[in-house]
């Protein structure tokens, strides 16, 4: 994935975030749950809009804070899955 | 709403009115007094595939989109809301299996509910816990040299306890919410049914004891801190489409007992329906009908577009249905007068049924807290749409 479409990638998930709280700006790196930027119930909102936004299915395997506590967490989990993807296709 | 609903929903919607016509109308306020829903119309309901109707094929579901799901809550909502919050909690449990379970999970246990061999319960409130989930005191403990989490607590307030044959739980494990399955005849697990509710009297309400309930690996629910975040709420979300539409359901019974009852009493040389006060409450009864109708399917369609917004679309569906059942509800007694406060007549329990509405699934303040918050959350979209 490259460098420009990593960009993309966070810039809609920075907006979508941003969209729902009532802040300004947003660290890409501030903890969104431990900080309380949001709450429990947006949990799932915010898983919600990373499986339509891009197309990925997140399961019980996904389930770790780690990749959904911050804009930057939430940007790797997406080029991850999205490469995995990739790699899944072609090598049928 | 008809409007919107391809010719596929409005067949089957046509079909679940009949069933709720022949085999539920007739039937609602005998179990209601009797505090028991038959075996007979739970094996209907599983017969025609409406107990977890939108799961796919692959469980034994029927694949149905959500819109057409609450299109089948609130037809059952219209006959007997202890019907309708049967199916709601199978769906919540179901729906929350299906998108946290693991592949062995699903296929244990999603068939079981899809046929109706087993009913499905969702057990979260508490005694001391109700809306505030992170007050629940239910523990899970890992002892040491043992593979199985160890379960004690109390749950109150639980829907179709009575009879279900698994228990979707919920806990703590150190500070972390869990959640797991518990099948009804785990040892350690005692059931006592609530007897004599307000309203969902033959709902099976009861409480559940957790005496040192043994928990295998197989039977944890995704993982440890995502209990509540992930898999009550997944849970929830379902269960307050399933409400609003149900209580939607209340509104149209009470609205078409008003109107039916208006246009044929007669008081002197009128019929109640050319006096003014029951004209009003008519009034404001049928506009709830038609604004709740587009909310509950706004937030289905949300639902079947998978759009974050469907959180906030429920939210408002269930905390408007859920009030404007309150207000019909209480509206047609007293369009009735005497003869609607006597247990003869189905708005009686009508009136009974719907302030539960506004209590499961969330209070009605809970909704208000939840929602005005978002809607502050959201004033930065209208400083960007100015930049």
């Amino acid at each position: 994935m490259s460098t420009v479409q990593t960009a993309e990638i966070k810039q809609v998930l920075r907006a979508f975030i941003l969209s729902s709280i009532n802040m300004k700006n947003l660290d890409d790196d501030a903890n969104l749950f431990e900080s309380g930027i949001v709450n429990s119930l947006f949990a799932v909102q915010w898983m919600t809009f990373i499986e339509k936004t891009f197309g990925i299915e997140i399961g019980v395997e996904d389930l770790d804070i780690q990749n959904f506590q911050s804009v930057n967490a939430a940007t790797a989990f997406v080029v991850k899955q999205n490469g995995d993807a990739r790699s899944a296709k072609s090598s049928r | 709403m008809l409007d919107l609903l391809t010719p596929q929903q409005l067949d089957r919607y046509a079909q679940f009115n009949a069933f709720v016509s022949e085999k539920v109308e007739g039937h609602a306020d005998a179990w209601d007094q009797e505090q028991r829903l038959p075996e007979a119309i739970l094996c209907d309901l599983a017969a025609a595939g409406y107990l977890g109707s939108n799961l796919p094929t692959e469980y034994g579901g029927l694949g149905w989109d959500t819109v057409t799901f609450g299109l089948l809550s609130e037809a059952l909502g219209r006959g007997s809301s202890s019907l309708a919050v049967t199916v709601t909690v199978q769906e919540m449990v179901a729906m929350a299996l299906l998108k946290w379970g693991t592949s062995e999970q699903k296929s244990k246990w999603l068939p079981l509910l899809t046929k109706g061999e087993i009913l499905g319960a969702f057990a979260l409130t508490e005694p001391g816990a109700g809306s505030a989930l992170e007050s629940l005191v239910t523990e899970f403990v890992q002892r040491p040299g043992d593979e199985c989490l160890t379960l004690r607590g109390e749950k109150k307030w639980i829907s179709c306890a009575q009879r279900a044959g698994v228990f979707l739980v919920f806990g703590k494990l150190g500070q972390q919410p869990l959640a797991c399955i518990v099948p009804r005849e785990t040892p350690g697990l005692k059931i006592k049914p609530i007897r004599d509710m307000m309203g969902f009297r033959a709902a099976g309400m009861g409480q559940l004891y957790f005496d040192d309930v043994k928990i295998p690996p197989e039977n944890v629910i995704a993982k440890p801190g995502f209990g509540l975040s992930h898999v009550a709420t997944f849970g929830l979300q379902y269960g307050r489409i399933s409400t609003s539409c149900s209580a939607l359901g209340v509104v149209r019974a009470c609205f078409e007992d008003s109107i039916t009852y208006a246009a044929a009493r007669k008081i002197g040389n009128q019929t109640v329906g050319e006096l003014g006060m029951p004209r009003s409450l008519i009034a404001r009864m049928g506009t709830d009908l038609n604004a709740g109708k587009l909310l509950c399917y706004e937030a289905c369609r949300a639902a079947d577009e998978r759009h974050p917004d469907v959180f906030e679309k429920t939210l408002m569906a269930k905390y408007f249905t859920s009030k404007a059942a309150v207000s019909a509800a209480s509206d047609a007694v007293q369009i009735r007068g005497a003869s609607g406060c006597h247990s003869s007549s189905p708005v009686s329990r009508y009136y009974r049924d719907s302030k539960i509405m506004e209590i499961i699934e969330g209070t009605t303040q809970i909704h208000e807290q939840l929602l005005g918050k978002i809607f502050v959350n959201q004033a930065n979209r209208l400083t960007n749409k100015a930049d």
